[in-house]
């Protein structure tokens, strides 16, 4: 097969038509990050590079019970994510 | 590889559920019930007519669902037969 | 593939379940508690799924949408049919 192939067959070939794009990587523990896909293997290790991470806290105020959602934004230019924290891994919206 | 020196393999024990009512208990607050369809060698689960209870602070959480490919991974116990008590 | 005994013809194993659910509308619940609801693109044998036109559920509130979604096969805590309404 010489031709590129845009079907997706299994799962992680909607890992590799987002191979140059940004993607948005949720991780264990409310980690979300965007980034440049710029590498991947089958575990799903990834190299991702512009990369704005959100973490996502949430506290109980102890007077009211109001629920307090933090988040925090952070930029980092180059990052290896290690597979086994990935739990979803959502591509551009193509048109 | 020791010999096994029970009657019965878990695997057959399993085996004979096939089309009856099963109950597993996963690690963790989590327990459904369900009529076991079939399962394979990670004992992932095929299971209809199932019932998911869960354990949360604010109480017990049923929810009903039709028919589940349940993961094997998060399985603790098995219980042939289903729950004493199912119908809540 | 495990060799079922008696009743493998009237048995539905994973694979066979597996099989008959691509291209339907599904639940797939993490073990963190979050359900995606969404159609099945197609799934592996690490239980890795691809869905389409999937909704994210947290405590059953819908918290986001996403076109496409991989979910990693580890979290997974069951996929379930979902009935025609």
């Amino acid at each position: 097969m010489a031709e590129e192939d845009t079907t997706v067959k299994e799962p992680l070939d909607l890992i590799r038509l987002s191979l140059d794009e940004r993607v948005y990587v949720k991780l264990r523990g409310d980690r979300e990050i965007r980034g440049k896909l710029h590498a991947y293997d089958q575990h799903l290790n990834m190299i991702l590079g512009d990369v704005e991470e959100t973490i996502t806290t949430v506290e109980i105020d102890d007077e009211t019970y109001e629920e307090i959602v933090k988040t925090t934004k952070r930029a980092v230019r180059y990052l290896f994510v290690r597979g086994d924290a990935v739990t979803l891994v959502s591509p551009p919206l193509r048109t | 590889m020791a010999t096994n020196p029970s009657q019965l393999l878990p695997s057959e024990l399993v085996d004979r559920c096939v089309g009856s009512r099963i109950w597993v208990i996963m690690k963790g607050e989590k327990e459904m019930v369900g009529t076991l369809r079939g399962f394979d060698v990670y004992v992932n689960m095929v299971l209809e007519d199932v019932i998911e209870y869960e354990m949360t602070p604010e109480g017990k959480r049923v929810t009903k669902l039709d028919q589940i490919l349940l993961n094997g991974n998060n399985i603790a116990l098995l219980v042939p037969g289903g729950m004493p008590d199912e119908e809540e | 593939m495990s060799e079922q005994t008696a009743d493998a013809g009237a048995a539905k194993t994973p694979a066979d379940f597996l099989k008959s659910i691509k291209g339907k509308q599904v639940v797939v619940k993490l073990n963190s508690g979050v359900d995606y609801r969404g159609v099945l693109a197609c799934l592996d044998g690490y239980m890795n799924i691809a869905m389409e036109e999937t909704e994210e559920y947290v405590n059953g509130q819908l918290k986001n949408k996403y076109g496409d979604a991989f979910i990693r096969g580890n979290n997974v805590l069951y996929i379930s049919t979902v009935k025609d309404k």
